[in-house]
């Protein structure tokens, strides 16, 4: 049995903030007295990442993502719990483990600014300790991969976030880590170099099999890359499972959605005993329905009303994530009915 | 800490310092002004000050100060500033606390030797910047050069000195874990210091017996030695080294006990 690269278990960070009330009189009165405010942003939180795996780590803002991240690569140290990247305690921060790890963050730069990118990874290559002959290797494969071979040489600030966000992977890979975080790396970009970046990290992955954890609110991304998810909800796991099954939390149904060329009578008797949900002009409708119906249903309304266009839902992650963050309950029934099977 | 003394790291220090030298030099202006502002507030401020305290009367001879004494102690202070105090490790605390040591923290090189490289770096600017403002002293007439021995002793001490303020600044920097916001206790202790150090007026013009009191600080040690040895006055050198050196030790011990609990505080803000 091989080690997994991450094992966490009842790993929980509390975090201590003082309550201050507003105004001046309010900061007079902190002088004498910190009303402290203990918060766990992270409690009880247990995974497993083995070799190969890509995990997309999910949920709202303020959930405790951010905070696992950081407690995966060292940078913060957990109040409780047990943790193990690559078999070392990464609040350690032993030299040989920062050699295998690497961390990407979306809204923080890592690079220095007031240099070229090149500055930053001759540097980069030294603390890495990679050879001469690999370096110019990875530089020449992943520069001309994400197509930035003639911005090496520009000062960073001058980049645009795109540009930037390339460099920032660039720098975090030259060491070929064996498990990268990677905390929202497409967040402000757009679609084309969004996919980019995910096509890149794909190659990366296929071509080293790393572990990689990934978060970000881009449901493209997770639907790209992830095989597996896992959703963390106010500092609690609230999901561990493939994509597959992720979708289906909500029930194996699928959506279809058609737009028709005028207004349709909603009795039509097609419509009856379906799940509907039309818009105000009656001119499009989205239909929940189980798989099995799906061909035929689409196939009697294509050829009976007057269709403009239909389509399929892509991204059902996205509907269901959605549910999920309006409900979190659903989660919590789910798992007590999983338990009391 | 020794055990990283390899040639591995050895090379990663060394391009700490010189990634350092092209973050210093990236913007032409900037570093072109950091070059000759110091001569020019020298001449502006320092000069012009003296010049009206003494009244034109050049001669004029306060506790055994004539003009001439006097504007080549306050040349020799300037140098001092330079070397031994003009790294303030000013962003060590903001960047505690606005989270920005994170990257630091995770690449295989320990965030002391980054920042202490780093001071290294910004020594050999200061000194390039210390020696193009003595050159253009000089060249106006007003600098008594001392033996080339005194000098090459009094460049020595001045980087020792300067090795301590590394270790008080960095100290006042890393207090960021617990206090968050630490330059209003660095503005004091560096005020404190330019009075008692012999910096603002030279420690002969104190009544004797705070100087009595002082010589038992690390304070005259810090700049109104260092000036005397310039000057080619002071032979007895070793109470001095002997009180900075272990000053130097002890701040440097609490840094790494204070790093050591701080960062188990550390937050990583904003990230």
């Amino acid at each position: 049995m091989t080690t997994p690269l991450i094992k966490a278990h009842g790993l929980r960070k509390q975090f201590i903030s003082y309550k201050k009330n507003p105004g001046i009189m309010g900061s007079f009165t902190s002088f004498f007295k910190r009303n402290p405010v203990y918060k766990d942003a992270v409690k009880g939180f247990n995974l497993e990442v083995n070799k190969g795996e890509i995990v997309g780590l999910l949920g709202p803002n303020g959930a405790g993502k951010t905070t696992l991240m950081k407690m995966f690569t060292g940078i913060i140290v957990p109040t409780e719990g047990e943790l193990k990247i690559l078999g070392s305690n990464p609040w350690e921060r032993d030299k040989n483990f920062r050699k295998r790890i690497a961390l990407v963050m979306g809204q923080k730069s890592q690079l220095w600014w007031d240099i070229p990118a090149m500055d930053s990874f001759l540097l980069l290559q030294k603390y890495y300790e990679v050879s001469n002959d690999h370096f110019k290797q990875r530089i020449d494969k992943m520069s001309s991969l994400l197509g930035v071979e003639e911005l090496l040489h520009i000062h960073v600030r001058k980049l645009s976030l795109g540009e930037r966000m390339k460099m920032e992977l660039m720098a975090s890979l030259l060491h070929n880590p064996e498990v990268i975080f990677l905390d929202e790396p497409t967040i402000g970009l757009d679609l084309v170099a969004q996919e980019n970046i995910r096509n890149f990290i794909k190659d990366y992955h296929r071509e080293t099999d790393c572990g990689i954890i990934i978060t970000s609110h881009y449901m493209q991304d997770v639907n790209a890359l992830c095989d597996r998810l896992v959703l963390i909800f106010d500092g609690e796991k609230g999901y561990d499972g493939t994509l597959e099954d992720f979708e289906d939390i909500l029930g194996s149904d699928k959506s279809v959605s058609f737009s028709f060329k005028e207004a349709q009578n909603l009795e039509h008797p097609l419509f009856q005993g379906l799940d509907t949900t039309w818009n105000d002009e009656r001119t499009n409708v989205d239909i929940r329905l189980p798989e099995e119906d799906l061909c035929l249903l689409s196939a009697k309304i294509i050829s009976d009303l007057p269709v403009e266009d239909f389509a399929t839902e892509k991204l059902p992650i996205e509907r269901v994530m959605k549910e999920l963050m309006n409900n979190p309950e659903i989660l919590r029934q789910r798992r007590g009915s999983l338990k009391s099977v | 800490m020794f055990k990283d003394l390899t040639l591995t790291n050895i090379g990663k220090w060394w391009i700490t310092i010189q990634i350092s030298w092209v973050k210093h030099t990236a913007y032409r202006l900037n570093f072109f002004l950091q070059i000759i502002g110091p001569a020019l507030v020298f001449f502006f401020v320092k000069y012009n000050l003296w010049a009206s305290i003494y009244a034109g009367d050049s001669e004029q001879i306060i506790r055994g100060f004539n003009f001439e004494k006097m504007i080549n102690y306050h040349i020799w202070a300037f140098v001092v500033a330079l070397v031994a105090q003009g790294h303030g490790s000013w962003n060590l605390a903001e960047d505690i606390r606005l989270g920005r040591i994170s990257s630091y923290l995770i690449y295989p090189f320990n965030f002391w030797e980054f920042h202490t490289a780093s001071w290294l770096s910004f020594q050999v600017i200061q000194m390039i910047i210390a020696a193009f403002t003595l050159g253009i002293i000089s060249y106006f007439g007003l600098l008594i050069f001392p033996s080339f021995d005194y000098f090459l002793i009094g460049v020595a001490y001045t980087l020792f000195i300067s090795l301590f303020w590394f270790t008080l600044q960095y100290l006042t920097g890393v207090m960021a874990f617990w206090l968050e916001e630490t330059w209003i206790l660095r503005v004091m202790l560096n005020t404190v210091a330019y009075f008692l150090s012999g910096a603002i007026i030279p420690l002969d013009l104190y009544p004797k017996w705070i100087v009595d009191i002082l010589n038992y600080t690390p304070f005259p040690y810090l700049t109104y030695y260092p000036i005397k040895i310039f000057m080619g006055e002071l032979t007895n050198l070793s109470l001095g080294l002997y009180i900075i050196s272990f000053w130097t030790i002890v701040f440097a011990i609490i840094n790494h006990l204070v790093w050591k609990k701080g960062i188990k505080l550390y937050t990583a803000a904003g990230m």
